[in-house]
C-alpha cells in the first residue's frame, strides 16, 4: 500500500516535475510509459520477408539475429553515404537502387534497409512497375519458347535475395520519413540523428537453412499454400446410378503475389477474373430448374502465383480419386474455360475480349463459336471477341497449363484482356488495385462467360434464345463484390462477406499465405483463408437445392447425404443445404504432411511438373516490427558517463580533504 | 540512449550523493538513520502537497504565457511547507540532541562535538537531497538505458534526461548544504542564516520556471548552479567561521 501510495506520488510529482523542469510542453505526459511511447515512434509498413525454395532464398530479411537500427537518408543522398544507412526511395527509382546493390559489393555495405514511399510516382517516365519475372512460370510452360515475354514491365527484382530489410510505407509514414531524413541532412554536425529500426529477424536466418528442403526439416519454414473450392451447378447426385454427365469446367484463380508480402491485391490479375465468374455464378443459379445436358463445375485455384499449386494438386487428386474431388473425373472433362485477367479491356467503350485457345481444334472451335454467338446476343454492350494472335507460341500463364501438361490434347480457352503481352502495367505489384481495373469490363465479361457456359453446357437443339438473353449478370453486385475484395473500406466486413463468414480481418489480401496444419479436404475452418470460406460459402450457396427439413440450422443437423452447412460462422444463422462444394488442399505435390511434419518427396516419373517445382516455402518468424526514433552518437554517451564519473569522484575526494583539514586543526 | 548514457545520468544526478555517502555517512549508523529519516520526512512532505495539490491539476494552461502564475504559487506553497518542515525537523534534532548528550554523560562518554552536529545536518540536508534526486531524476530515467534520446521542443540544445540530471544535481547540492545553514543558524540564532536557506529555496525553486521559456534551460540552468555554488561557498564559509571560532574558545 506505501509503495503504490508512493508510486502515485511520484507520478503527481513527475507530472509537476516535467511542467517544471521540462518546458510548457502542450502535450504533458501522465507517466513514465507515456514518455517512453512518445519517443518510439511506431511506423506503418509492408514487409518483404523471406521465401526459399528447392535451390536457395528470395525475399528480404534482417541479415542476423537482431534489429537493425540505421539513420534515414534519401535516395537523392546516397552516394554520399558514409555509414550502414536506410535508404527512403520512391517507387521508380527502386529497380535501379536494387540493381546496384546487387552489383556493387562496396555499396551494399552501406545499405542496412530500403524504405519505400507509398504512391504512384509521377512523371512520364513511370510506365509501369512489375516486380514479376518477363514470363511468369516459364518452367511449367507446355510450349519451348520460354523467352517470349508476357510482361514486358517485369524487372525480376521480387525473385531475387537481399540480405537487408525492406519495407513498403503507408502514406502517413511516408511523410514522417521524410521529416526524419530531411532532419538528418539539415542537421550534419549535431550529435543527433533519426534512425529507423526494422525488426525482420526470419528464422531461417536465424537457423542457417537456406533452402526449402533443410527449413522444412528443422521446421523453421512452411509451405505455401492454401484452400481451393470447387462447386458444381446443379449438385451432382453421388448416389445414384445416373449415367455421368460430361463436365465443363470454369477455372479461375483466388492469389496474387508482390514483392511486399500483404499488399498483393491482385485486382486485374487475377480477382478481376474472379468476380466475373462470381458475377457469372450468381446470373447462372437462376436456372438452377432447368435440365443442362452437361455438367457445369465451377473452380477457383489458389497456390497459382506460386508454381500453380492450386491446380497441379486439384490434378493429382483426380488422380487418385479422393474424398476431396468425389463426383469429378478427369476423363469426363469435356472442355476448360479459364477466366483470366479481365479488368482492363475497357477501350474507349468497346470492352475487348482475347480467347487464346489449345491445340485440340475441334473442341476448341465450339467454345469459340459458343463465345460467339454469346457476345452476338451481347450487342447492346458492345462486347468484341477475338482470337489472340498466331504469333502468341502458345496460351498466357494460367491454370490451363497444367492441364495441358497433363494431357496435351486437353481441350480449353483462356479469356484475356490482353493479346500478345499483358496489358496490365502493374502484374504482381502492389499497385495492381482498384484504380487499375474498370467495372463494366468485368460486367461485360461475366455475361459473355455465363451466356457461354449456358451454350456450352446444352445441347445445341436445346438452347433457348428467351433463357440466353435472359441471363443477366447484377452490376451493383460486382461493385458490391469489387469493394469486399479489393478495398479495406468495407473490405471483407462488408455485407455480402459478412452474411457468409466472420472475417479474421477487414482489409483483403490476396497473397496465398502458408498451409497450417494437416491439409485435408474438411480441413478446421481457422485454418482456410477467409477468402476461401467466402468462396465456398458463396458457391455452395448459389449452386444449392434446398433441403426437405428446412427449419435444420447447423452446424449440428446436416446430416443428409450431399448435405452441408452454409452460412455456419453467422451466429444461429447457419442452413442446411444440398450442394457439391468443397475445398481442395492447394500445396505443392512434392509435399506431403506426415507425423506432425511437412517431408519432400523424391520426384516421380508420373509427376512431370513436380521436377520442374521450385517448391515454395515461407521462413517464419516472431513479429515484424517497423520504428522511428532519434538516437545520439556513441561518443556524446561515453561523454556523459564520463561526466558522471567525474562529478562521483571529484566532491569525494574534496570532502574527504576538508574534513580531515577540519580534524587536523 | 543505452545503458552507457543512462549510468552516466544517474552518478551525474546522483554522484556527489553517493560519494559523500562512502566518504563522510557511512562512517557513523547514526548518519546512515539520519539520512533515512530525512528521506522519509521529506517524501512525507510530498505526499501531503500532492494531496493537495491534485485537486487542482492539470493546470488548464491556454498555450500563451499563462504557466508561470499557478505554477509560481505551487511552488510558492511547496517551499514555504518544505520549509515549516525543517524547523519541525530541527525542533526534533534538538530534542534528540539533548537525549543523546544526556547518554553520553550516563556512560561517561564525550557529547557531541561541532563537528558531530554539522555531519547530523549535512545527513539530514542530504536525505532531502536524495530525495528530491530519486524522484525528480531518476524515476524518469527508465527510457534513457534504451536506444533512443529524447529532445523537448522548448529546450532543443540538450536531451531532455541531460536537463534533468542536472537540476537534480544543483538541487542536491542546494538540499544537502541548506540545512548545515539552517542548524546552524537555529543553533546560534542567526537571522540572517535562518533567512537565507528558506530564500534561496525558493529562488532555485522559481529559477526553475525559466526553462518553461523556450530556449529558458540554457539560462536558467546556469542561474541555478549560481544558487548552488553561492549555497556552498556560504555553506563552507560558515563552517570555517564556527570552525575557527570554537578552536578559538
Amino acid at each position: 500500500m506505501d509503495t503504490r501510495l508512493l508510486f502515485l506520488i511520484s507520478c503527481f510529482i513527475a507530472r509537476l516535475s516535467f511542467s517544471l523542469s521540462a518546458s510548457g510542453e502542450l502535450n504533458s505526459f501522465e507517466s513514465v510509459p507515456d514518455l517512453e511511447k512518445s519517443m518510439y515512434t511506431i511506423v506503418d509498413g509492408y514487409p518483404c520477408v523471406r521465401l526459399l525454395n528447392l535451390s536457395g532464398e528470395i525475399g528480404c530479411s534482417n541479415p542476423g539475429h537482431g534489429k537493425v537500427a540505421a539513420p534515414v537518408v534519401k535516395f537523392k543522398n546516397v552516394n554520399q553515404l558514409v555509414e550502414p544507412s536506410a535508404i527512403l526511395v520512391s517507387l521508380d527509382e527502386l529497380d535501379s537502387l536494387l540493381a546496384r546493390v546487387s552489383k556493387d559489393t562496396n555499396f551494399a555495405s552501406l545499405v542496412a534497409g530500403i524504405l519505400v514511399e507509398s504512391g504512384t510516382p509521377g512523371g512520364n517516365n513511370f510506365k509501369g512497375f512489375s516486380p514479376e519475372l518477363k514470363f511468369p512460370e516459364a518452367e511449367f510452360a507446355p510450349y519451348q519458347n520460354k523467352n517470349f515475354e508476357w510482361n514486358p514491365s517485369g524487372s525480376g527484382i521480387m525473385w531475387k535475395a537481399y540480405n537487408f530489410p525492406v519495407f513498403l510505407l503507408s502514406e502517413n509514414s511516408t511523410l514522417a520519413l521524410l521529416e526524419a531524413a530531411t532532419k538528418n541532412e539539415k542537421s550534419k554536425k549535431s550529435y543527433t540523428s533519426d534512425v529507423a529500426e526494422f525488426g525482420l529477424v526470419m528464422q531461417t536466418t536465424k537457423s542457417g537453412t537456406h533452402d526449402s528442403e533443410s527449413c522444412l526439416r528443422e521446421e523453421t519454414c512452411l509451405p505455401l499454400g492454401g484452400y481451393s473450392v470447387w462447386s458444381a451447378l446443379p449438385p451432382i447426385n453421388t448416389s445414384t446410378s445416373q449415367k455421368s454427365k460430361p463436365i465443363i469446367l470454369a477455372v479461375t484463380s483466388m492469389d496474387s503475389a508482390s514483392f511486399f508480402r500483404d499488399k498483393s491485391l491482385g485486382a486485374d490479375s487475377p480477382i478481376s477474373g474472379l468476380i466475373a465468374l462470381l458475377a457469372a455464378v450468381d446470373a447462372l443459379s437462376h436456372l438452377n430448374g432447368l435440365h443442362l445436358s452437361k455438367q457445369l463445375v465451377f473452380v477457383v485455384f489458389t497456390g497459382e502465383a506460386w508454381g500453380f499449386l492450386g491446380s497441379r494438386r486439384f490434378l493429382l487428386e483426380l488422380d487418385q480419386h479422393s474424398d476431396a474431388v468425389s463426383g469429378l473425373d478427369f476423363t469426363l472433362i469435356e472442355t476448360v474455360l479459364e477466366i483470366g485477367s479481365v479488368g482492363k479491356s475497357f477501350d474507349q467503350g468497346v470492352k475487348k475480349f482475347f480467347v487464346h485457345t489449345t491445340e485440340a481444334a475441334s473442341i476448341s472451335n465450339q467454345t469459340l463459336d459458343a463465345l460467339k454467338r454469346a457476345q452476338d446476343s451481347l450487342k447492346t454492350e458492345n462486347v468484341k471477341i477475338s482470337v489472340a494472335s498466331k504469333s502468341n507460341p502458345g496460351i498466357p500463364p494460367s491454370s490451363l497449363m497444367m492441364f495441358l501438361r497433363k494431357n496435351p490434347d486437353s481441350s480449353g480457352i483462356v479469356l484475356e484482356d490482353f493479346d500478345t503481352a499483358f496489358t496490365n502495367k502493374f502484374y504482381h505489384s502492389h499497385l495492381d488495385n482498384l484504380s487499375n481495373i474498370n467495372a463494366s469490363a468485368i460486367a461485360a465479361a461475366s455475361s459473355l462467360v455465363a451466356r457461354s457456359l449456358y451454350i456450352l453446357a446444352s445441347e445445341k437443339n436445346e438452347i433457348n434464345d428467351s433463357v440466353l438473353t435472359a441471363i443477366s449478370v447484377n452490376s451493383s453486385f460486382i461493385d458490391e463484390l469489387l469493394g469486399c475484395l479489393l478495398d479495406c473500406e468495407p473490405g471483407l466486413s462488408c455485407d455480402l462477406v459478412n452474411q457468409y463468414i466472420s472475417p479474421s480481418a477487414a482489409c483483403p489480401s490476396h497473397y496465398v499465405g502458408v498451409i497450417q496444419g494437416e491439409p485435408s479436404s474438411s480441413p478446421y475452418p481457422g485454418y482456410v483463408g477467409d477468402v476461401s470460406r467466402f468462396l465456398w460459402n458463396f458457391l455452395a450457396d448459389k449452386t444449392s437445392v434446398p433441403t426437405e427439413n428446412r427449419s435444420a440450422t447447423c452446424p449440428k443437423h446436416c446430416s443428409g447425404t450431399g448435405e452441408l452447412c452454409i452460412r455456419g460462422e453467422t451466429d444461429g444463422k447457419g442452413v442446411c443445404v444440398i450442394s457439391s462444394t468443397r475445398y481442395v488442399p492447394a500445396y505443392s505435390t512434392r509435399l506431403k504432411f506426415e507425423s506432425d511434419m511437412w517431408k519432400l518427396l523424391p520426384t516421380n516419373s508420373s509427376d512431370i511438373m513436380g521436377a520442374a517445382d521450385p517448391v515454395w516455402t515461407e521462413s517464419n518468424w516472431d513479429t515484424i516490427t517497423l520504428r522511428v526514433y532519434s538516437v545520439q552518437h556513441a561518443s556524446y554517451d561515453r561523454l556523459i558517463l564520463l561526466l558522471g564519473f567525474t562529478v562521483n569522484t571529484l566532491p569525494g575526494w574534496n570532502v574527504r580533504l576538508g574534513f580531515a583539514a577540519t580534524w587536523m586543526i | 540512449m543505452t545503458v552507457a548514457a543512462g549510468i552516466g545520468y544517474a552518478l551525474l544526478a546522483l554522484g556527489p550523493s553517493l560519494s559523500l555517502f562512502v566518504a563522510v555517512i557511512s562512517q557513523k549508523p547514526f548518519l546512515i538513520l539520519t539520512v533515512l529519516s530525512s528521506t522519509l520526512l521529506w517524501l512525507m512532505s510530498l505526499i501531503v502537497l500532492a494531496g493537495v495539490w491534485r485537486a487542482f491539476l492539470p493546470f488548464k494552461t491556454t498555450p500563451s504565457s499563462s504557466a508561470w502564475l499557478p505554477y509560481s504559487i505551487l511552488i510558492l506553497s511547496s517551499v514555504v511547507f518544505q520549509e515549516g518542515l525543517r524547523v519541525l525537523f530541527w525542533r526534533i534534532y534538538k530534542k534528540l540532541e539533548d537525549i543523546l548528550d544526556a547518554f553520553a554523560d550516563r556512560v561517561s562518554k564525550p557529547r557531541l562535538f561541532l563537528t558531530d552536529k554539522m555531519q547530523i545536518a549535512l545527513a539530514g540536508g542530504m536525505g532531502h537531497g536524495v530525495a528530491h534526486a530519486v524522484f525528480f531524476c531518476l524515476s524518469l530515467l527508465t527510457p534513457a538505458f534504451g536506444p533512443a534520446t529524447f529532445y523537448v521542443e522548448k529546450c532543443s540544445q540538450m536531451p531532455f534526461f541531460l536537463v534533468s540530471s542536472m537540476i537534480a544535481l544543483a538541487f542536491v547540492t542546494i538540499h544537502t548544504f541548506s540545512m548545515v545553514i539552517a542548524f546552524n543558524g537555529y543553533a546560534e540564532g542567526n537571522r540572517v542564516d535562518q533567512l537565507i536557506v528558506p530564500v534561496v529555496h525558493l529562488v532555485a525553486g522559481m529559477l526553475t520556471l525559466v526553462n518553461l521559456a523556450s530556449g529558458g534551460c540554457i539560462i536558467g540552468i546556469p542561474l541555478l548552479y549560481c544558487m548552488a555554488l553561492f549555497t556552498l561557498l556560504h555553506c563552507g564559509k560558515m563552517v570555517w567561521k564556527r570552525l575557527a571560532d570554537s578552536q578559538n574558545r
